[in-house]
């Protein structure tokens, strides 16, 4: 055998020994992670992971996630210019659990003296006892992780959706908080090149926590005209909470109702505030009624339903009808 | 441990009530500015009033450990309460004078003989320099740093929908109850209808703000809650008949403006006023 033969040999032998390397190791990763002896783990462990550190940090390996979670509000919810208002600059005492967690557990959490500016991140919402804990049973050679079923339940959530949950909870339906607002793709957990590989796609949670949408489908109205009244009757038919929905935010629907006469001319209009600080969301599938004297004669009415969300003083059209005696 | 509890809560109210000022007059000083710094937003913590928890704690904890004969705690307490409020003289200059560092360490003295007759006589020496204190900057703190101000809260006009300030918005929602009783008295139902309409989106509009200060929707009950709505209801019902009831109407506009409007002002403005006062200089 020639030189060249021989390293031939060898390159083979090494590209052998590595795809059997990986593919060994893929399947202890995804099949069989319990046989990993501890010990080698912990060579392998980035300690620093431990220490609470920013989110930048878990995006080194968690990228597509963290980009997510950096659209989300939970990673404003300190530095929101509507929450630093509300707040008095931030000295409300009151304020900080659920702007500023130490770490989320299924109850109302203590605020936290560290990076106040990452709000509610990775860490606040993962780092339990010493591990990520998460909805999977996996091997993260980087970290320890945990287990932990209150991930995909609707009670972690609740933690500081507290009036949300509790809405939910009453119509006792099935979809979960994550089941809307974080609906699951199939993608890698991690983007790290090398390291995205050794690990199986998993469903994945969209960490944006989408705000949700309302439309025509969701909040469905029934009108009538009696004597001098006009009724109107709303219905939110889909959303298993309040619309809106909030714990100390003020997201609200303006209804606005305008009456015309024959001809053309407006001769009232008048409007309804629905929101959850003052008690007037449409709860889930249950008829909401108002009622309308009448002053002079209609021949049209004219309604808007409009949204405006907790942290903006903008509107936007969700509906708009008209209705004719 | 219970007993220890009881003993700390009741020896804290005692405390609190064998040493007030005997001065009728009381004057409510704006704090010095220098006591900002242990305070939200300045720090992160409510610091200086931390610092009051561990004055009590080991105050209390040389009293309960001589009860229990446990002497090496009763040094430890004794020993520490002297550092801490020997530190918490140094924490705002204006105040130093309050202080009577002597007064201290007779009472970590008299603590370290184990013998609770001269404990308890020393401790009147060292609690008078907290009572007076009290007194005199207790409230003053409360309504500088526990008290949200309104004047910084907004309140959607739900007619313009637009914010205004917390008083221009109570002078307009003074406006339209007035507006609503005079066109009742004058017979213009139809007016008075509409004039309630508008108050009575102002007042639910006042239901908002609540979250801005208060966490839990309990609060809701006071004020805008259940009273307040019946008598809306009430009010409601009376414009929109064909021969409205003045008794019924006017017991209706006496419920809101008693459950409503005075009671909130009874609890929330005081703090207001006094806030307002130091707002101005
Ligand atoms: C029990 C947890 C909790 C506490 C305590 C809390 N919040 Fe929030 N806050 C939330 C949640 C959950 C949301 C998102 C839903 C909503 O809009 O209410 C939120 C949203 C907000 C918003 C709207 C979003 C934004 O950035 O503008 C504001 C403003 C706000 N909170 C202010 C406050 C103020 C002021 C306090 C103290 C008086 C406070 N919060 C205390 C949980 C809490
Ligand atoms: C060096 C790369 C790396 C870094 C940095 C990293 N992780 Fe991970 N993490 C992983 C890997 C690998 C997995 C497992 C992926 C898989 O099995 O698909 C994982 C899994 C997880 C899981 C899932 C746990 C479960 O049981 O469901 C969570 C949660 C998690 N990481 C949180 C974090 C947080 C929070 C940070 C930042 C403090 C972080 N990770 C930083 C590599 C990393
Ligand atoms: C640590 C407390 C906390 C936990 C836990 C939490 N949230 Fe939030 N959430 C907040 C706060 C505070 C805000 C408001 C942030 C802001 O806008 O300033 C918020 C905002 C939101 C919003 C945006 C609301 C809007 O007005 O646009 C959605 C959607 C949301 N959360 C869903 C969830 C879901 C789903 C979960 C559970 C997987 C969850 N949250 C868990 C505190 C929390
Ligand atoms: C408000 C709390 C919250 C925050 C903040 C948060 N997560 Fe999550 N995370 C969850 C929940 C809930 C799930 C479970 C979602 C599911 O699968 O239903 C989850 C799941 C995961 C998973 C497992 C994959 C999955 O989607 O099930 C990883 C990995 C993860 N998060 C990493 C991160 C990283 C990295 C950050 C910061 C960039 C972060 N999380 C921020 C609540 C949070
Ligand atoms: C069936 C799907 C569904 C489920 C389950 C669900 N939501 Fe929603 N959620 C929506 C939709 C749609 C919207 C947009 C409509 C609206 O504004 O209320 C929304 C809006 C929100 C908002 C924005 C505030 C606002 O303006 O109303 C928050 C916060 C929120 N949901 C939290 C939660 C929490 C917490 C849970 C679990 C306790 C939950 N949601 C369960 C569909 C859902
Ligand atoms: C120089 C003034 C001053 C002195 C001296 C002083 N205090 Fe205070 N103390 C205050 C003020 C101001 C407050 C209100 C703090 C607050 O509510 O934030 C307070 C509050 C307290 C409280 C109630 C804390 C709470 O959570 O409401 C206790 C207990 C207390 N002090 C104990 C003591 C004891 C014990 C001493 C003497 C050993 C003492 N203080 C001496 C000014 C003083
Ligand atoms: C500017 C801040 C602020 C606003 C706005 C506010 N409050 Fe208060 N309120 C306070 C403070 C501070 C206290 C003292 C006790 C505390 O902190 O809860 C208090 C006390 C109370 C109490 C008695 C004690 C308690 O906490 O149960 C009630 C009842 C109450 N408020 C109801 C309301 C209602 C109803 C609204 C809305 C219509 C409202 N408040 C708006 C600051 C505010
Ligand atoms: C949240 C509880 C609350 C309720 C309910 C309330 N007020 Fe007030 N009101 C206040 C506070 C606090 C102030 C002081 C505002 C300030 O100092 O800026 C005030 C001030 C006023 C003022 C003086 C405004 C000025 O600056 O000259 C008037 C007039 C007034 N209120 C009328 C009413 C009437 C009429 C009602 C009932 C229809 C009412 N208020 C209901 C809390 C309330």
């Amino acid at each position: 055998m020639n030189l060249s033969a021989r390293m031939r040999n060898l390159l083979a032998a090494i590209a052998y020994f590595a795809v059997a390397g990986i593919a060994i190791a893929y399947f202890l990763i995804n099949e069989k992670f319990e046989w990993i002896p501890e010990s080698a783990l912990e060579l392998v462990r980035e300690k620093d992971l431990l220490e609470r550190p920013e989110a930048k940090r878990c995006a080194d390996c968690h990228t597509a996630i963290y980009d997510s979670w950096k659209k989300s509000r939970h990673s404003i919810s300190w530095t929101s210019k509507t929450y630093i208002e509300a707040s008095e600059n931030r000295s409300k005492e009151k304020c900080l659990a659920c702007h500023i967690p130490e770490s989320v557990k299924g109850e109302k959490p203590s605020p936290r003296m560290d990076r106040r500016d990452e709000g509610i991140y990775c860490v606040s919402c993962h780092f339990i006892d010493g591990k990520m804990n998460g909805p999977y049973d996996l091997v993260a050679p980087p970290h320890p992780t945990y287990r932990n079923p209150e991930y995909v339940r609707s009670n972690f959530c609740g933690s500081c959706h507290q009036k949300t949950f509790k809405e939910w909870q009453a119509t006792k339906e099935e979809d979960t908080c994550q089941d809307c607002h974080m609906p699951r793709t199939r993608a890698r957990l991690t983007q790290k090149m090398g390291l995205n590989l050794l690990h199986k796609k998993k469903w994945v949670g969209d960490h944006r926590f989408l705000h949700g949408e309302i439309s025509e489908k969701d909040i469905l109205m029934e009108t009538s005209f009696q004597e001098n009244f006009f009724n109107i009757s709303l219905l939110n038919k889909t959303v298993p909470h309040g619309v809106p929905t909030a714990d100390n935010g003020d997201p609200r629907l303006y209804l606005y109702i305008i009456f015309y006469n024959s001809e053309g001319e407006e001769v009232d209009r008048t409007k309804e505030i629905l929101a959850p600080q003052q008690e007037t969301a449409l709860p889930f599938n249950k008829k909401v009624d108002f009622r309308y004297r009448l002053f002079d004669p209609v021949s049209r009415v004219n309604i808007e339903l409009k949204y405006q969300p907790a942290w903006s003083k903008e509107k936007e059209l969700v509906w708009e009808k008209t209705v004719q005696p | 441990m219970n007993f220890a509890r009881t003993f700390l809560i009741y020896f804290t109210i005692a405390f609190m009530m064998v040493l007030p000022v005997h001065a009728k007059d009381m004057v409510l000083k704006e704090p010095p500015k220098s006591l900002d710094q242990f305070y939200p937003p300045h720090s992160k913590q409510p610091k200086w009033t931390q610092q009051m928890h561990k004055l009590s704690n080991h105050f209390g904890g040389v009293f309960i450990n001589l009860k229990e004969k446990d002497f090496e705690n009763v040094d430890k307490h004794a020993d520490k309460l002297v550092e801490e409020y020997k530190k918490t003289s140094e924490m705002v200059p204006e105040w130093e004078e309050y202080f009577d560092i002597k007064a201290a360490e007779a009472f970590a003295a008299a603590a370290k003989t184990h013998d609770m007759k001269k404990a308890g006589k020393a401790s009147g020496g060292l609690g008078k320099t907290c009572g007076k204190c009290h007194a005199e900057q207790q409230v003053s703190v409360w309504t500088k740093y526990h008290w949200p101000s309104f004047h910084k809260i907004k309140v959607t006009d739900p007619s313009s929908e637009k914010e205004v300030e917390f008083d221009k918005f109570m002078k307009q929602i003074s406006g339209s109850f007035k507006s609503m009783r005079v066109n009742f008295g004058e017979g213009q139902y139809g007016k008075a209808a509409k004039a309630l309409r508008a108050f009575k989106s102002e007042y639910m509009e006042l239901k908002s703000t609540c979250s801005k200060c208060h966490t839990t929707d309990d609060v809701k009950r006071f004020y805008v809650g259940g009273d307040a709505e019946k008598a809306f209801q009430g009010l409601a019902k009376e414009l929109n008949a064909e021969k409205p009831n003045p008794g019924n109407f006017w017991k209706n506009v006496g419920l809101v403006g008693k459950t409503g409007c005075k009671n909130c002002h009874l609890t929330h403005r005081t703090y207001s006023m006094i806030k307002e006062v130091w707002e101005e200089k």
